[in-house]
């Protein structure tokens, strides 16, 4: 039952939608259309950073038969901002793992790639969060996907009005593009998982620090046309090995979880991320939009393989304005 | 660290005569502008070739309406024509050029919140994300975003530096504006970042490339308390953040406002030998203007 407040804030809602005019009765084109019958997620226990990470994520990859020989691999972390306190971005460790299972299954290149949201100081945020040493020691090149050359892109869905994007020529000239988010809440969005690491490969030198044209046009829509739009296929691993609970992305608390993630379907992957959580995927909005086109978020349709979700369900906290995104109904 | 600052710079300059982001990126008008300037500062050494090139780069991607993009690819009209205004200050015969570009950067205005939101926010049916004044009039990153504090602070550079020219305009009001917007946008113990200092009641750390940023665009409010508080802040900043973006700005900064940095500049040499700064044009180029006198590009 909907409570007064509630009612006012829907209905004052509504009235903005039929304020921004009509909508297309189909949001997204045919070419946008990824959704299988199943998908197949894969949870793997990683106890720490000292694990045999590359081990772990070279067994993951292997169980869903990518092709890589000689294929180009863009990692893209999440290097979002940097807190010597907090534990905001993608591990190294990780980062260095997937390079070498990637490298150890044939792929003619790996290419390390982030457009930072909130710095612009790659130097600072490759340094200070250790990932600098890694592609150093690795000689694995970095791209500022910020201030890569760019290419007018048009969306292939349409739950903004933006209707194009610039995006980075990175993407363009790879083979395979792999979110590596961290397991994280998110105060805006609800979660921050694969497909809303995404937001990184929009160039902040045409959309800005922080990439403020796509919190105007929607951070739901955004999220789901960027991902509807991108020119290659998408793989993801989540670094769930220490995720944040609260409120993330930035300001939450470190949270114990000992737990890789991995698929190739990043709306199933994000949805067992959330599940995880115990937040319900059905709740966040563009996970549950995304189900319709892009992936699924179905229990009955995500073969988990690996270990069971069960024993690595924790109560992740959430702010206050997200508190029914608790209730699991599946 | 000098020459071969200065080598790594010459070598990323595009046959077209532009600089890209780092070496064979397409030539863009940030990179470019602050090449250039570096090139300036480096005045005496035989770079008149090189510069000239740049220059013919920039002046020809002038839009008609005064303003530039950022590259050849997305060709909207972007927050770097004052950065090229920046650029081609320098240059003496460059006054029309600039003038142009500084009555566009006039026309331009960060979005504020629609009617409908304003009462949504008013009535408190949506939750305070943040605590910052929506309604000062600042410049955005992109056409038809939000005002925030580098872009703001690149026009309030450029404006400052030709009011003088721009009699009869509202050049003195936007300028008062993007200063009220700038200090409402200021971090809790001084400093700023993007431009949100809480968000959720919870304070939003400064960065230090911004911080020097918005302190160069206030230089004429030095002794102001806001000036010196985030003067004080920088300073632990930019020991802490050593990279050479940030170590640059703030030596520019630093001059800018009498302060002693030859600490910063063995800094800046020692950081150089570890990373190169990336290879980033704008990162080798801010070094060159720290190191040499280019702090004099950024007085207002």
């Amino acid at each position: 039952m909907m409570n007064r407040r509630e009612f006012i804030k829907v209905s004052a809602l509504a009235s903005l939608s039929s304020l921004v005019g009509c909508r297309p009765s189909v949001y997204w084109d045919r070419d946008a259309y990824r959704k299988t019958a199943t998908s197949r997620v894969a949870i793997l226990e990683a106890k720490s950073y000292q694990a045999p990470l590359q081990e772990i994520i070279r067994r993951g990859i292997h169980l869903f038969k990518l092709d890589l020989k000689g294929k180009r691999i863009v990692l893209k972390p999440n290097l979002v901002e940097f807190d010597p306190k907090g534990v905001i971005n993608t591990h190294p460790s990780v980062i260095e793992a997937a390079i070498g299972s990637f490298r150890s299954l044939g792929a003619r290149e790996v290419v390390v790639a982030e457009g930072p949201g909130h710095r612009r100081d790659s130097e600072y945020l490759l340094t200070a969060s250790g990932i600098y040493d890694v592609i150093n020691e690795h000689r694995v090149p970095y791209v500022d996907l910020n201030t890569d050359d760019v290419r007018r892109t048009k969306l292939r869905s349409s739950f903004t009005n933006l209707s194009e994007l610039y995006l980075p020529e990175t993407l363009f000239n790879a083979d395979l593009l792999v979110s590596m988010p961290k397991l994280k809440t998110h105060h805006w969005a609800g979660v921050t998982l694969s497909l809303k690491n995404m937001f990184g490969v929009v160039p902040g030198s045409v959309y800005g620090w922080p990439k403020n044209a796509l919190h105007w046009a929607g951070i739901h829509g955004s999220i789901l046309d960027i991902n509807s739009s991108l020119p290659i296929p998408q793989f993801a691993i989540v670094d769930g090995i220490v995720g944040m609970e609260g409120n993330g992305p930035l300001q939450g608390q470190a949270k114990q979880s000992g737990v890789l993630i991995l698929g190739d379907d990043l709306v199933a992957v994000d949805a067992t991320a959330a599940r995880l959580m115990t937040i319900e995927p059905r709740k966040i909005e563009y996970l549950e939009v995304a189900d319709r086109f892009l992936g699924n978020i179905s229990h009955e349709r995500i073969e988990l393989v690996g270990e069971r979700l069960e024993r690595f369900q924790q109560n992740y906290r959430v702010i206050e304005n997200f508190q029914e995104l608790k209730v699991l109904t599946g | 660290m000098i020459d071969l600052a200065i080598d790594l710079l010459l070598g990323a300059q595009n046959e077209d005569g532009g600089w890209g982001s780092v070496r064979g990126k397409r030539s863009n008008t940030e990179s470019t502008s602050f090449a250039l300037m570096a090139l300036k500062s480096l005045e005496g050494k035989p770079f008149n070739q090189q510069t000239v090139a740049g220059l013919n780069w920039l002046r020809q991607r002038q839009k008609n309406d005064g303003s530039w993009s950022l590259n050849d690819a997305a060709k909207e009209s972007s927050w770097t024509t004052p950065i090229a205004v920046l650029a081609l200050l320098p240059f003496q015969d460059q006054s029309e050029h600039v003038l142009r570009a500084a009555k566009w950067i006039l026309t331009q205005e960060g979005r504020k919140p629609s009617w409908v939101a304003s009462l949504l926010v008013r009535l408190s049916l949506v939750k305070k994300m943040t605590e910052l004044d929506p309604y000062l009039s600042g410049w955005s990153w992109s056409a038809g975003a939000f005002s925030w504090v580098e872009p703001t602070s690149y026009s309030l550079m450029a404006l400052k530096k030709l009011k003088r020219s721009l009699d009869g305009t509202n050049c003195e009001e936007r300028i008062r504006q993007g200063e009220m917007l700038i200090y409402d946008r200021m971090c809790e113990n001084g400093g700023w970042n993007y431009g949100n200092s809480r968000v959720l009641g919870e304070a939003l750390w400064p960065y230090p490339d911004v911080t020097a940023v918005a302190l160069i665009a206030l230089q004429d409010r030095a002794a102001s308390e806001a000036n010196q508080t985030s003067l004080r802040a920088l300073d632990g900043m930019i020991r802490e953040a050593a990279s050479g973006t940030a170590l640059s700005w703030g030596i520019l900064c630093l001059t800018l406002y009498n302060q002693d940095v030859r600490e910063w500049k063995k800094i800046l040499v020692e950081n150089f030998e570890k990373t190169r700064f990336l290879g980033e044009t704008k990162a080798l180029a801010l070094a060159l203007l720290a190191f040499g006198n280019g702090a004099s590009l950024f007085r207002v």
